[in-house]
């Protein structure tokens, strides 16, 4: 199944290891979970040897273990589940991976957006149906929200804070009373209700706080996981290297990424945001956020350059190149910060090594691509 | 402890250790290295119980702010009696262990020595401080000790001295951070780390993986964040429940472990060296008071009771270990009030361990589970209070030794105390949290409960630990902001006992603190008080309060931000009557005592200071005239100015730069305003200093010229020194050729400099006014130089402080700029002129504008008709409608005063030996009056008496 999609939810890609988690699983389960919250866990953060497992489960998210713990209790007990952060801090893969777990079913989900109504959330009509036949379920088209609960399965809310403050509003009910009613249609028929294990996880971006705020209703209705930038270096370069073997999986691409240039990647990034924290203006920073995803990204860039382009050998100079074509977003201000990095912070690391290190070729090569854009 | 159980064998399920026991297996699988090795350690683990069980002397292993290791100290005390308790604590600070009923828990014992001596530290004021909370082991044997009669405290490790002696060795080492260390490491402890300033920090008990990947591996394996948190969970809950022996072998058990673990080095080898000590002490002890070995205790870290080392033991020799001499250092003793988060930040324990800690135990205490110890007159919150508990249920009674194995497969008993106590824990945070802007309601109580029990089940805890009730309380009440200025994790340590601050007592202060709370008493300042305290003083009401207001004023300069004052001043000639301070010395506390350790009063301590000052090494003329203004301000001592003064004079002569002239000048003519000002007339210091300036001053005063360091204010400030002391200084034998030569030597290529030297060349009457003159307008007239003529204008506004004669000229050379220049010079030019003259010449501009509102016309209609005064003097003629009349000299009623009764000026010329022409023909009486002459006359026409008395006063008429 996965041969034919261009990219598989996590409870396909993962299914095997899902499957077997279930069949060892002999804690106890909250309503209709398919694993136990410490299974949960092992999912997410891998196995340890002192989950006394036999196989060892990969991890998949990385970060601090609080804060899955802390997410995957909020999914058991009555509330949603609000998980924010900075753009690139991989919420949504969380997400995605809670809601495989719990309930064999990532892909409910509603995209926040300011076109996203009240009908994304609830329910709308197949309009030819309802001419034929008139206001029946069958010609209801429940949202990702309602079918989750119709399933006791986990919605998902990507982008929460996106859609307008009226639309919001509208999965307070959903969240206190666990049930949407349908006035179109006869009573009787008219209340879809949740079944045990229904639960809702949305992202909210903290960068767009200001734009659409929760009303404290809504957060009310809502735990809170604050989902911080990694910074520390080693869980980083795991994330990156573990999304990039994916990647290459996905493109079929067998190309080494040198650990050298890794480093070199991770260190620019570090660099590049300790001089966002110290600047004092917005012209002085750069637009990226600098995340882990970004760092991803360039990666990806780097490599699809190589492997197409190149001689299927990741260098320093393509390495720089991406890195300054993902991150020069606005001209000429991104530019010039980056020039002043490339001189200020790479020069002197290249005159540090002796010509053998990969950072005199990063050096050239971003100095290059800054040319080429100015 | 069984070998079974020790090595795992015991099944596995409800029993209490089986998790620790697990992680301990798997910590000694990890590192043990070789592949067999894992099975020697867990022997050798058993061994260490084994060999610390068949001590005579009862070995009591502890862990610092373990709670269950103060229950077991005081359930084991009471069954025990014994009648010598030995601790592991530094033997010279035994003697402060008496004070510590008159304070307030928790405080440190502190040494302090200001100038170590044949320390291989690096210089600087020592400091060593071992805290002492209530929830500790330690206090309960301390606390048995002092209140038992014929119970003997003996404290056994390396004096501080050693601690400094051996810590060369550690720091040798490859690794000396973890345990003992200076504090002020974590974040958000700034405060905390200043209760304990820059101390060493030493503690009983410390028990914690010797090397980083060890304390990973088991935070990582026990899925816990903190040391703290681990310790709480694997060690702290099973044992607090645990018999005496159950608990002496798990004790010894874990201290083996990472005593097994932990790599040779320089630190271990201290540590052993340390159990030598401790052992050859206790061997003295029993030698010579003949105490039964069974009859004593000897409370250590649970890491010192597994002592592989031969000499650690009661009937072990000495085996060749000799205790090194103290060295010279002079050391102080003194208690320091402490806090838990000082604590914390010093030991680097997680943020709210201790006060964690604090709470279990008083929950212990409340549930009477425990009859503490506490000593008599202990002040504090202590939930023992006053409270005696049951005797019957306190103690519970022993199982039979050697029966770990039947504890280990009991199950879990659970406190019904727990769960109200959780419940109660929800319920007062919510509240806490509405209280700080919180939108939290009776849900979120309920959530939070939940949540706990959550977080508690997948984290494999039999109940909820108050971790597991933070995160659960983060997850449910905090949102996106934070509405105050608490966060609830703040909240959360805030609920769980918070953090309490100890306090020392009056009578375990030493004399200065007790002298400094004797004497503010009148202001009715209470040095017990953690607050900032507002004192209002009005001397002229109560003139009595002077001495206590100067007591500020001295603390002030000796202790800086503890009592600041608001209103009020206390400087050279100013002291106000009227004073309004904010003290804050219950707070900082520690800085008040260890000011105690410098003197006995703050008078002696103050004088000290100054002196130090002025013979530091790096002492400037003007810093020494600084003490000297201090001792004249705050002291109102003579002859210690005197001394100070005469310093000042020495380190003037040895300067080799002019660096700190301003403010060399600044601070001498305030003192000699100062001497002048009380009728006193000039202290011989000063006579000398303004000889030696004046001297130092002229010899220095060509190169300052030349050299491009020395800015043109210091110059300035050299000159001005030079001039407005040349009269004190001629009349006290010095020679003005000196100035004469020294002027006339300099060749200064800044123009601002040039500037500055054409006035003092002025001042000296070597250059006209004309020729001042004549020299800017060729300044003016040449292009090339023009640009830099903003130079020298602030060269001459410089000039002001030395030469204030000079300020109408200053006008002119401005004025003529603007009016000279044409627009498209002077436009370009204005800015550059403004940033100059704000740069260099600030301080003079107020005489500058002063002097222009004079010279200027007030009003806009009186321009047109108005002449520059220089213009006016130039004039060939002289007689425009605004110039001054002929003949009537300088002008004014002064003047004419003098041409009427020539005879006097003419005796008074003739006594000069100088031929003076007058400038008008007419003897004067019968000349033209001005206005100004004729109401002067008028007015002492009609007020006869005046004159006449002013005449009698004169002589006869």
């Amino acid at each position: 199944m996965t041969d034919q999609m261009l990219r598989a939810p996590a409870e396909v890609e993962y299914a095997q290891e899902l499957a077997w988690l279930e069949s060892v699983d002999d804690g106890p389960k909250p309503f209709t979970w398919r694993l136990s919250p410490k299974m949960v866990r092992a999912f997410v953060l891998g196995s340890e040897p002192g989950d006394g497992l036999d196989r060892e489960i990969s991890q998949k998210w990385f970060g601090d273990r609080t804060f899955v713990e802390r997410a995957i209790v909020t999914l058991a007990s009555d509330r949603g589940l609000l998980l924010i952060g900075d753009p690139g801090t991989g919420k949504s893969w969380l997400a995605e991976l809670l809601a495989a777990a719990v309930c064999g079913d990532s892909t409910l989900v509603v995209q926040g957006t300011a076109g996203t109504t009240e009908d994304h959330i609830k329910y709308s009509w197949n309009v030819s149906m309802v001419i034929a036949k008139g206001q029946s379920r069958e010609a209801l088209i429940p949202s990702p929200i309602m079918t989750a609960m119709e399933r006791g399965a986990v919605g998902r809310f990507e982008e929460l804070t996106r859609s307008t403050s009226d639309v919001q509003d509208a999965l307070i009910s959903i969240l206190s009373e666990k049930y949407v009613s349908i006035p179109e249609l006869n009573s009787g028929d008219n209340t879809v209700f949740a079944k045990p294990g229904f639960a809702v996880i949305a992202t909210a971006n903290s960068r767009d706080k200001g734009v659409n705020d929760l009303s404290s209703a809504l957060k009310r209705r809502f735990n809170f996981v604050k989902i911080p930038v990694v910074s520390n270096r080693r869980s980083e370069a795991e994330i990156v290297r573990f999304r990039t073997t994916e990647l290459l999986r996905r493109h079929d691409i067998s190309l080494e990424v040198p650990p050298s240039l890794l480093d070199v990647l991770l260190q620019s990034f570090t660099d590049l945001r300790a001089a966002s924290a110290a600047a004092s203006g917005d012209d002085e920073r750069l637009e990226s956020a600098l995340s882990t995803a970004e760092q991803i990204g360039v990666l990806e860039d780097a490599i699809l350059h190589s492997h197409f382009f190149g001689d299927s050998t990741l260098r320093a100079r393509t390495l720089a190149g991406s890195l300054v074509g993902s991150l020069a977003r606005r001209t000429p201000e991104d530019l010039a910060i980056l020039n002043k990095f490339w001189h200020g912070v790479v020069e002197p690391r290249g005159a540090d090594e002796d010509g053998a290190g990969p950072w005199q070729e990063f050096l050239e090569g971003g100095k290059q691509a800054i040319e080429a854009l100015s | 402890m069984s070998t079974a159980a020790a090595n795992g064998g015991a099944p596995a399920g409800a029993a209490p250790f089986t998790p620790l026991r697990e992680r301990l297996r798997e910590a000694a699988d990890e590192f043990a290295g070789a592949p067999g090795a894992a099975a020697d350690i867990l022997a050798g683990m058993v061994d260490d119980v084994d060999r610390a069980l068949r001590e005579p002397v009862e070995v009591f292993p502890v862990a610092h702010h373990s709670p269950a290791a103060a229950l077991a100290m005081a359930r084991r005390l009471r069954e025990k009696r014994p009648k010598a308790v030995f601790v592991e604590l530094c033997e010279d600070l035994a003697p402060l262990l008496d004070e510590l009923r008159n304070c307030k828990l928790p405080v440190a014992l502190q040494a302090f020595a200001s100038e170590p001596e044949g320390l291989p530290s690096k210089g600087g004021p020592l400091s060593v401080i071992a805290p002492i909370t209530e929830a500790s082991a330690e206090y309960q044997a301390i606390a048995y000790a002092l209140e038992t009669p014929g119970v003997e405290l003996v404290a056994v490790d390396r004096s501080v001295d050693l601690v400094f002696q051996w810590d060369a060795a550690r720091q040798a080492g490859p690794e000396g951070e973890s345990g003992e260390q200076g504090g002020g490491s974590g974040d958000g402890a700034a405060e905390a780390a200043g209760l304990h300033g820059g101390a060493v920090g030493v503690e009983i008990g410390d028990l914690r993986p010797r090397f980083a990947d060890l304390e990973e591996h088991l935070l990582h394996r026990g899925r816990v964040r903190h040391w703290s948190e681990w310790w709480d969970q694997y060690v702290e809950q099973p044992l607090a429940r645990a018999d005496h022996d159950t608990y002496r072998q798990v004790m010894v058990a874990i201290g083996g472990l990472f005593r097994r673990l932990s790599p040779r080095n320089a630190r271990l080898a201290v540590d052993e060296d340390r159990e030598r000590h401790m052992w050859r002490r206790i061997r003295e002890h029993l030698a010579a008071t003949g105490t039964d070995p069974a009859d004593s205790v000897f409370v250590c870290g649970a890491f010192h009771s597994a002592s592989p080392v031969q000499e650690a033991s009661s009937t072990a020799g000495d085996g060749g270990f000799t205790i090194p001499p103290p060295t010279g250092t002079d050391w102080l003793y003194g208690l320091i009030p402490s806090s838990n988060s000082a604590i914390e930040a010093q030991f680097s324990l997680a943020q709210g361990a201790v006060s964690v800690a604090s709470a279990t135990w008083s929950k212990h205490v409340s549930a009477r589970t425990v009859r503490p110890f506490r000593l008599k007159g202990q002040k504090g919150t202590g939930a023992a209070g006053g409270r005696s508990a049951a005797p019957a249920a306190a103690v519970p009674t022993p199982p039979d030794p050697g029966r770990l194995s039947g504890f280990l497969s009991a199950p879990p008993e659970l406190d019904p105390l727990d769960e109200a106590e959780l419940r109660t824990w929800c319920v007062d945070l919510v509240r806490l949290a509405r209280r700080n802007g919180y939108a939290s309601s009776t849900a979120d109580a309920i959530a939070v409960y939940e949540t706990s029990v959550l977080l508690a089940g997948m984290r494999d805890r039999a109940r909820p630990t108050p971790y597991d009730f933070q995160d659960a309380a983060v997850t449910c009440i905090e949102k996106d902001t934070v509405p105050g200025r608490r966060d609830v994790r703040r909240l959360c340590e805030i609920l769980l006992g918070g953090d309490r601050v100890g306090s020392v007592g009056y009578h375990s202060m030493p004399p200065l603190a007790r002298d400094v709370a004797d004497r503010l008493e009148p202001l009715g300042v209470d040095l017990g008080k953690r607050t900032v305290q507002r004192i209002l003083i009005d001397l002229r009401a109560e003139p009595e309060l002077a001495p206590a207001s100067m007591l500020l004023w001295r603390l002030r300069r000796v202790l800086g931000d503890a009592v600041r004052p608001i209103a009020g001043a206390c400087a050279l000639g100013d002291r106000s009557v009227q004073e309004s301070w904010d003290v804050s010395l219950g707070r900082d506390q520690r800085s008040l005592i260890e000011l105690g350790y410098e003197g006995v009063t703050v008078e002696q301590v103050l004088e000290q200071r100054l002196r130090r000052a002025a013979w530091d090494p790096k002492a400037t003329a003007a810093s020494v005239l600084a003490a000297a203004e201090d001792a004249i301000v705050l002291l109102d001592s003579p002859a210690l100015v005197a001394e100070l003064g005469r310093r000042a004079v020495e380190v003037l002569a040895s300067e080799r730069t002019a660096d700190g002239a301003p403010e060399v000048l600044r601070r001498f003519r305030a003192l000699v305003a100062h001497f002048r000002g009380t009728g006193a007339g000039l202290p011989a210091w000063c006579e000398a200093f303004v000889k030696a300036g004046y001297a130092h001053y002229c010899t220095l005063l060509p190169r300052a010229f030349a050299e491009e360091e020395a800015g043109v204010g210091q110059v300035a400030a050299m000159l001005s020194f030079l001039f407005s002391l040349e009269s004190t200084a001629l009349a006290l034998g010095c020679d003005r050729d000196q100035l004469e030569l020294a002027v006339a030597q300099s060749h200064p290529e800044d123009a601002a400099k040039v500037a500055l030297l054409w006035a003092a060349r002025h001042r000296l009457g070597a250059l006209t006014r004309d020729e001042l003159r004549a020299r800017c307008a060729e300044l003016l007239d040449n292009p090339l130089v023009v640009p830099s003529y903003p130079r020298y204008l602030s060269g001459f506004a410089q000039a002001l402080g030395p030469v204030p004669e000079l300020a109408p000229f200053v006008v002119e050379a401005v004025s003529e700029a603007f009016a000279r220049l044409p627009d498209r010079v002077l436009l370009p030019w204005l800015p550059v002129l403004v940033e100059t003259l704000r740069k260099d010449a600030g301080p003079m501009m107020a005489a500058l504008v002063r002097e222009a509102g004079r010279t200027f016309p007030g009003r806009l209609g009186a321009l047109d008709a108005w002449t520059p005064p220089w213009a006016r003097a130039q004039g060939p003629g002289g007689d425009g409608p605004g110039a001054a009349p002929p003949g009537s000299g300088g002008g004014g009623p002064a003047a004419e005063l003098l041409d009427r009764h020539r005879a006097s000026g003419d005796a008074v010329a003739a006594v000069l030996g100088v031929e003076g022409v007058w400038s008008s023909p007419g003897a004067g009486e019968g000349g033209d009056a001005s206005p100004g002459a004729q109401e002067a006359a008028a007015l002492v026409g009609r007020h006869p008496a005046a004159a006449a008395a002013v005449a009698a006063l004169i002589g006869p008429a």
